[in-house]
């Protein structure tokens, strides 16, 4: 019993550093590499805010996010045709832009092949700067 | 030794008597903005407890799309404040969870986490919010579903597309849905609209997306809709 109580103290202390939310289903993830070899099958969402996109993003990436979502699907949507997959990144692994924006790609617009970037933004800097 | 227990036992009382201690009345905000707001609010209150002053490292929100203010960076003992956590909806729907993360040099509790959650309504359900039919096919209808919102009543939807080259045509179906039939003209060429739905009475606008495509993996060559906030000649049929 006496044995418990550090890790109980530990799970009191840090309750608030756990993610209220589940994890994404790892078929719904997408790797740096497996996105790079998709070439140019891919397109690249970048779901961070506009100013951090408008600093740097994944060459080619599009800009849709939840502040203007209505203005910038159309565009997104433009872009996209059967057969391409969509690849969604923010800015670190534990921000919820990429998958929300994921998901209403996929509920809302009915879009199949839409992926979160694992690691997000961060992962895309480190393996190609 | 005895004399040694009790400066021990002294010493522990004094720092917790002595000790600074940030209270929050609540560290979880419901709110329940109405269809028409542009931000929700949230007012965290707190009050130092504790015999010494508190002060505030830092405030930060969990993303960009809070922002959380603080009046001061030093709370006297006994005083009073609040956390003014803004959420800005922009086009978010339904349940959205944020956080503000609260640091101070108050040892006891260095750290908490305030958290604000703010339940969207939605006047509108539109499934999908994107049509498309890839070039050559055959030009049929396509049905998107709108669905009212539970706490809403919308009798009659005004659709209009914001290309001539789409017709629309919109069927109560009961029960608060209605179904929008879209129909290119043909498919021959690479064609977009945006449809703009409206719930009579309400400034509230809603979009759907119609496209022809090229063919499957060929790289696109864009054709944007006409834009979706300030439609240009809305030519199409409108009901």
């Amino acid at each position: 019993m006496l044995a418990l109580v550090p890790g109980m103290g530990e799970a009191v202390y840090f309750r608030h550093n756990i993610s209220w939310r589940s994890a994404i289903p790892p078929s719904e993830l997408a790797t740096v590499a497996q996105a790079r070899a998709w070439g140019e099958n891919v397109i690249w969402v970048d779901a961070r805010p506009e100013d951090e996109f408008a600093r740097d993003h994944v060459p080619g990436a599009l800009s849709l996010n939840e502040d203007r979502w209505n203005e910038l699907l159309p565009q997104f949507l433009a872009s996209w045709a059967p057969g391409r997959k969509i690849v969604v990144y923010c800015s670190s692994l534990s921000c919820n832009a990429s998958r929300e924006i994921a998901r209403r790609l996929r509920k809302e617009a009915q879009l199949p092949d839409v992926f979160v970037l694992e690691g997000g933004w961060e992962a895309w800097l480190k393996q190609n700067r | 030794m005895k004399t040694h227990i009790l400066a021990f036992t002294l010493s522990i009382s004094v720092c917790f008597a002595a000790r600074a201690e940030l209270k929050f009345d609540k560290t979880e905000l419901e709110l329940h903005p109405t269809p028409a707001d542009k931000q929700a609010v949230g007012h965290f209150t707190y009050q130092n407890t504790g015999k010494q002053p508190v002060h505030l490292k830092s405030v930060k929100a969990s993303c960009g799309c809070t922002t959380a203010q603080t009046q001061k960076d030093e709370v006297p003992p006994g005083e009073k404040g609040e956390i003014t956590a803004t959420f800005n909806i922009g086009d978010r729907t339904g349940t959205q969870v944020k956080t503000v993360t609260v640091e101070t040099d108050d040892a006891a509790n260095p750290r908490t986490v305030l958290t604000l959650k703010t339940i969207i309504p939605q006047l509108l359900e539109v499934t999908p919010t994107f049509v498309f039919w890839k070039q050559g096919e055959k030009p049929d209808p396509k049905a998107i579903t709108v669905k009212v919102g539970k706490e809403f009543t919308v009798n009659h939807i005004k659709v209009t597309s914001s290309s001539p080259d789409y017709q629309t045509k919109v069927e109560e179906t009961g029960k608060g849905e209605f179904k929008i039939d879209v129909q290119p003209k043909d498919t021959n060429s690479l064609t977009a609209s945006t449809l703009t739905i409206q719930p009579e009475d309400s400034q509230k606008v809603f979009y759907a997306t119609a496209r022809i495509t090229n063919a499957p993996t060929a790289p696109a060559a864009p054709v944007a809709p006409k834009g979706p906030v300030a439609p240009t000649t809305p030519a199409g049929q409108t009901h």
